[in-house]
């Protein structure tokens, strides 16, 4: 059994994971695309509440939802004017591709490319004797926590929830009951890219903000989705989970080596079940 | 007879005061001729911070330096640094490297300390092109450096024996301590900690590697084998980012006990303490680079003067305190080695006669004064010195800790 340390701090990795990842399978299950830009709408994210609470003097909760509304005003802004205008997925993946390095560089020219940080919100360490947490991790699981439930309520138990269901299971058939996809794939992406700046927000505590803190939680976020299955909002958050512990847990025992054997368990894992563990079979 | 002695008397003089006046006013006059040297560093991206630390500061330091200039042959000459952004890959400097060579004629390379050694050094050498660089991972004794592969390149900034000095001034800092934990990311395993850890045994100091994957945010695995280990100090070989983040993780694991450092100067201690917060920083230790600060180190009066000049010129052009001292140990120092070597080879443009007066040469810096050693370990003697002196972070101040003066290496 890894000390409880790694598993704290695996879990506030999971927490990351599952909100990014939860953002970009709502996006796919609707748009039917990856949208690779999740990365940089994080490092928007983490920057945001860094000058609100810095600069403007804004509580941090508020920047976390502060950061989540300008990011899915951008997200819709995306989609109307580049996703929209663009034929044929590759197409879009392509220009996602490269709004990475349009916002990255844009990022820089703005912000420079020093390192920043917010270790000064809510600092301190809870010791528990056998272990001690971080008021900032704890933060990050609870955080998740509400995010989740709050997702689990709106898909489940309001009107906007049931049309982005329906239309991510049966689009035609939902459009034929008056669910105008074009607004429900706006909203969509409101909140998949809400979902990345809230999670980079909430981050901004624990890591150095600067441009390109978005690329590994991207890939993460990614695989979570691949090991969870594609297009499963539950897989999203197991996959999430088991990245996130494996993660921690294999670097315990094996150090460096850690990322050759969790990537090769992935590859495992697709060997196995191409479809992820949650995503419906191909047949 | 006495009355025209008297005028010729004047006239002499006057004739002799015009004379010197219209001789000062030609040696004020005279245009210095400028040698380009090319600094290929990383100016964006990731690494962008530490190679534009370096641009207000080259500025400076040139303009002092061109004041005076340096004579070679009886001619005024000054440098004139031309900036390239090697976006610290291989590629970009091997492209930075061919625009400079070949596009803008440049003939020397100073402050080169990114990735891209090898990429540049394969561009200059052929081209007879002295690269004045730092002998990182990949050109460290026994590594990728060959001596007749590549003629043209010197070791203006040893950075593994600075490392190693750098521990040796942490112990001597800290003689209780248990064991030092050495951390890097994968990027840098190589040769040249073969070198270290060499060292560090014969010089009977406890300590322990860790590696962890370029762009790991979740250091608690290895804070964690790090701690049982037995380690009580963890310093980082030049990844500020992991070093800032170790700082934090560790302080948030309740592993208040373990020091944490870097293996690079401090840009600003604001920074760390904004990133791993004020508690979890105090006592951060780093490369300290000021001469005002040194005990052991000798720096030529003249030079700290210079140091204080350009510190004071960089503070009013970015309109607040400038404090990082590292770049004494860079580009500038790698520009008095040159001047001083075109003038004992009597030449500003025949590489192989510079080279012949850098190879065991001695050359008066702003690092402190050293001879170029090496010869042994490295092939040739073109290893220059460097003080190893540490600091640590103190309140909202970097503060001197300790310091190993340089040691020529065989």
């Amino acid at each position: 059994m890894p000390p409880a340390e790694i598993l704290i701090e695996g879990l506030t990795q999971s927490c990351i994971y599952m909100t990014m990842a939860f953002g970009m399978v709502l996006v796919f299950s609707i748009l039917g695309i990856l949208n690779w830009t999740h990365g940089q709408l994080f490092m928007l994210g983490a920057f945001i509440v860094f000058y609100s609470t810095t600069a403007a003097g804004i509580p941090f909760p508020i920047g976390i939802l502060l950061a989540g509304l300008v990011m899915a005003g951008i997200g819709i802004l995306i989609k109307k004017f580049i996703i929209d205008r663009i034929k044929g997925e590759l197409y879009i993946g392509v220009a996602t591709l490269a709004l990475i390095f349009a916002l990255e560089g844009a990022a820089s020219l703005l912000f420079t490319s020093d390192d920043r940080g917010l270790a000064i919100i809510l600092p301190g360490v809870l010791n528990l004797g056998v272990v001690a947490i971080s008021y900032q991790k704890m933060a990050v699981i609870i955080f998740t926590l509400i995010v989740m439930t709050a997702m689990y309520f709106v898909l489940n138990h309001t009107k906007v929830g049931l049309a982005i269901r329906a239309v991510a299971q049966q689009p035609v058939a939902a459009s034929l009951y008056g669910i105008s996809t074009e607004r429900l794939s706006l909203i969509v992406m409101g909140i998949g890219c809400a979902l990345a700046a809230m999670a980079g927000a909430i981050m901004a505590p624990l890591y150095p903000i600067n441009p390109f803190i978005g690329r590994t939680p991207m890939i993460m976020a990614l695989l979570a989705i691949v090991i969870g299955g594609l297009g499963s909002l539950t897989g999203a958050i197991v996959g999430g989970l088991i990245l996130g512990f494996l993660h921690s847990v294999i670097a315990y025992y094996i150090s460096y080596l850690s990322e050759v054997v969790l990537f090769g368990l992935i590859i495992l894992i697709l060997l196995v079940r191409p479809q992820g563990l949650f995503g419906a079979s191909a047949k | 007879m006495k009355k025209s002695f008297f005028s010729a008397t004047i006239l002499m003089i006057t004739v002799m005061v015009i004379g010197m006046f219209s001789m000062c006013g030609t040696a004020v006059a005279e245009e210095p001729i400028i040698i380009n040297v090319a600094i290929i560093s990383p100016l964006s991206g990731p690494a962008g911070p530490w190679g534009q630390v370096g641009l207000d500061v080259y500025e400076a330091w040139l303009e002092l330096f061109n004041k005076e200039g340096f004579r070679v042959n009886g001619k005024l000459y000054n440098f004139k640094n031309i900036n390239y952004d090697s976006l610290n890959t291989p590629e970009g400097g091997a492209a930075c490297a061919k625009r400079a060579i070949f596009e803008d004629k440049v003939k020397f390379i100073v402050g080169h300390w990114d990735t891209s050694f090898l990429a540049v050094s394969a561009i200059s050498n052929p081209a007879k092109v002295i690269l004045i660089a730092r002998n990182g991972n990949e050109a460290v004794g026994g590594g990728a450096y060959n001596p007749e592969k590549m003629p043209y390149v010197v070791f203006g900034t040893p950075s593994h024996e600075k490392f190693l000095s750098d521990i040796k001034a942490i112990v001597a800092a800290y003689p209780n301590y248990k064991r030092i934990g050495i951390s890097d990311s994968t990027l840098g395993k190589g040769v040249g900690w073969d070198y270290v850890d060499r060292d560090l045994t014969a010089a009977g100091i406890r300590f322990h590697h860790e590696w962890y994957p370029f762009g790991t945010q979740d250091y608690s695995p290895y804070i964690t084998r790090f701690k049982e280990a037995g380690c009580d100090v963890i310093y980082g070989a030049g990844d500020v980012l992991a070093a800032m983040m170790i700082t934090k993780q560790r302080w948030d694991m309740g592993l208040k006990y373990i020091k944490t450092g870097t293996a690079g100067g401090l840009l600003d201690p604001k920074m760390y303490i904004d990133v791993s917060g004020y508690d979890a920083s105090q006592g951060f230790i780093a490369q300290h680079a000021n001469p005002l600060d040194y005990k052991k180190t000798k720096v030529n009066p003249k030079f700290i003067k210079m140091f204080r000049e350009v510190q004071d010129m960089v503070s009013k052009k970015q309109g607040k305190p400038f404090n990082y001292t590292a770049w004494t140990d860079w580009g500038c120092a790698h520009m008095q080695i040159l001047a001083q070597a075109m003038m004992k080879a009597g030449s500003v443009d025949d590489p192989d006669k510079i080279m012949n007066a850098i190879r065991g040469g001695t050359f008066d810096t702003m690092a402190g004064k050293y001879t170029m050693s090496g010869a042994k370990t490295y092939g040739s003697p073109i290893v220059f010195g460097n003080p190893g002196c540490i600091s640590i972070i103190k309140g909202n101040k970097e503060v001197y800790l300790s310091e190993n003066p340089w040691k020529p290496i065989p």
